[in-house]
């Protein structure tokens, strides 16, 4: 099954993230997010933090996992590259991302600057879960 | 939705729906073809909903496809009638802009150290993932709240740079207790950094004057060799607009505000969380001033390391910042208003007289700078009097290519090939990155620059072609 595709986005970069289920889709968004910067087949996941975030809404929850993550990336260098959601309710998710040190690791697309609300979507689709998040680059 | 040409270069859509005002688009025909080609007329429309609108929702020519409003949009709302604030207005990167260094180089010397000069500026810039030159809490904490000022006193620039900078370099209002500890975290340790994407460094020659006055108040010549930096408030930046719009999107039910697009998630100015934003959009707005003059700093540095003189010029042209919301007096009906002016993608332009303007200037107007995309020419504008967008005009040429279609056209290294054909080095930080920022990705500037004049946004002061461009 495809993780995500890349969305036409005149100034930024959006994905499509696809999951057999919610922590699945929610795991996929943030592996694209980081792919879109970084070669993430060459990016061992050396180094692990436990993110969790609460939010009020599912749209609102993706926009916070993925900003939690891009925060805990740039404050303590590292590029994640594997994503493990344990728990993940309407209002919460819990999980585990691993990946390594930022330094001497090239970048291949612009690193997001922020996660937007713009065209967001979190929904069941036919088979499974598909997230739509626009980036800014 | 129908736009109609309602003039030249302007076309108006009247409200239908929810929209509190018109949306009215500065373009030529071919420029709007391209806004049509894409969302970025639904999110005009979109912007003429929010509560306290005066006007219209503006667009400027180089519009284009953002997230809440479209990159180009200006929005004024009006603060003693409950116009709201919108982070979606100022957008993640608060206070990019850019800064116009003029040397008294010409481009013959500049051939004969380029090497060096490109080499020293290789090694000063720190740009990508780089983290910035300086560090440290206290200083962070003095930059947070007087911007370009902290850096100054720190050893950075010189006091002439403060004159020459939108707001003196010190954004009003700031309040550093309203930004947070992951912003601090984030971003404190990237001042004096480029960054990546669409920010740039870039050493450039006037190539063409089209007027003799206003280029000599701004310390412009033909042929003369000058440096433009592009670039905002990094990480500190981005949380911060992060932050604010996870608390605004639970308090706008509180003010019963609703708006078609969550990323335009707005409260009343004159409201706890209104005033909340401000202060730390101001406090990151000064974050980035202060970037912005450590970059010119370095720049000095680099240039006085490979010349072997630190007797070039390298004076500060202007500073412009082209994401900010700012609290702003303007007619609206005939009547002085208190106006919060959204600028997305858009620079403040003052025409003569404004009080604001340095005494040398205000005869003549701000200095608008609008850069050009990587590889094509930069212009510097002035402002001109009965500008009709709150006194506003563009900021750069605007996107055509979505980064996916840019880089299925020419590898990065095809990229820095053809620029390199035509006497443009690039020093960057990553060659891949290069693809999605080449020249065909972007609108024609001139014909941007074009519209602005025609619309009465702002006058043709200097064309800049580059020939070294350092990239995240």
């Amino acid at each position: 099954m495809t993780r995500y595709e890349t969305l036409d986005h005149t100034a930024d970069t959006g994905i499509i993230a696809y999951g057999a289920n919610l922590g699945e889709v929610f795991e996929n968004a943030a592996f694209g997010m980081f792919d879109l910067a970084f070669d993430l087949s060459a990016v061992p996941a050396a180094e692990e933090r436990q993110i969790e975030v609460e939010a009020q809404d599912l749209g609102e929850l993706l926009v916070a996992w993925l900003s939690e993550l891009l925060a805990i990336g740039e404050i303590d260098d590292l590029v994640f590259s594997s994503f493990q959601v344990a728990e993940i309710g309407e209002g919460r998710v819990a999980g585990v991302a691993a990946g390594s040190p930022s330094r001497g690791i090239e970048l291949v697309g612009p690193p997001v600057k922020a996660v937007t609300f713009h065209d967001l979507e979190v929904a069941e689709a036919a088979e499974g879960w598909r997230a739509r998040v626009i980036f800014d680059v | 939705m129908a736009f109609r040409r309602t003039g030249e270069v302007t076309w108006e859509l009247a409200p239908e729906g929810g929209m509190l005002v018109p949306g009215r688009v500065f373009a030529s025909e071919a420029l709007f073809a391209k806004a049509e080609s894409d969302r970025a007329l639904d999110q005009v429309v979109n912007v003429a909903h929010l509560p306290g609108i005066v006007e219209a929702s503006f667009a400027m020519p180089d519009i284009h496809w953002g997230y809440g409003f479209p990159i180009g949009g200006v929005a004024a709302t009006d603060v003693e009638a409950g116009g709201v604030v919108s982070p979606g207005g100022v957008g993640f990167d608060i206070c990019c802009g850019v800064r116009l260094l003029a040397s008294n180089l010409d481009e013959a010397a500049f051939r004969r150290h380029q090497k060096a000069i490109m080499a020293e500026l290789d090694a000063r810039v720190p740009r990508g993932l780089g983290k910035g030159a300086i560090a440290g809490r206290r200083l962070l904490e003095a930059v947070l709240e007087r911007g370009a000022a902290a850096v100054l006193d720190a050893g950075f620039g010189e006091p002439r740079d403060l004159e020459r900078c939108e707001e003196r370099g010190t954004s009003e209002g700031a309040d550093p207790s309203t930004v947070s500890e992951r912003a601090r975290e984030r971003g404190g340790g990237q001042l004096g950094s480029l960054g990546a994407g669409n920010h740039f460094l870039e050493v450039q020659v006037v190539d063409r004057i089209e007027d003799a006055e206003a280029a000599g108040a701004f310390g412009l010549a033909a042929g003369m060799v000058t440096v433009m930096i592009h670039c905002g408030s990094r990480g500190l930046g981005h949380q911060t607009c992060t932050d604010q719009l996870a608390e605004m999107g639970r308090a706008m039910s509180r003010h019963g505000i609703e708006v078609p697009d969550r990323q335009l998630a707005c409260v009343p100015v004159r409201s706890m969380e209104g005033e909340r934003y401000l202060g730390a959009m101001a406090a990151s707005a000064n974050f980035a001033w202060a970037n912005r003059h450590v970059l010119a700093d370095g720049t000095r540095k680099a240039f006085a390391a490979a010349v072997g003189t630190t007797k070039l010029g390298m004076d500060l042209v202007f500073d412009v910042a082209h994401n900010l919301a700012k609290i702003e007096r303007h007619p609206v009906n005939g009547k002085e208003r208190t106006l919060c002016v959204h600028r997305k993608g858009a620079t403040r332009a003052f025409g003569p007289g404004h009080p604001e303007l340095p005494g040398d200037l205000r005869k003549i107007g701000q200095p608008v700078l609008i850069p050009g995309s990587m590889g094509t020419a930069s212009w510097v504008l002035r402002g001109v009097e009965n500008n009709p967008v709150f006194d506003t005009a563009a900021h750069g040429a605007g996107r055509l290519m979505s980064r996916k279609k840019a880089k299925q056209e020419q590898t990065g290294v095809e990229v820095k090939r053809g620029l390199e054909e035509q006497g443009i080095m690039v020093r960057p930080g990553s060659v891949r990155l290069l693809a999605e920022e080449a020249p065909y990705a972007y609108k024609d500037v001139d014909e941007v620059i074009d519209v602005c004049a025609r619309a009465g946004l702002a006058a043709p002061v200097a064309r800049l072609r580059p020939i070294g461009v350092v990239k995240g």
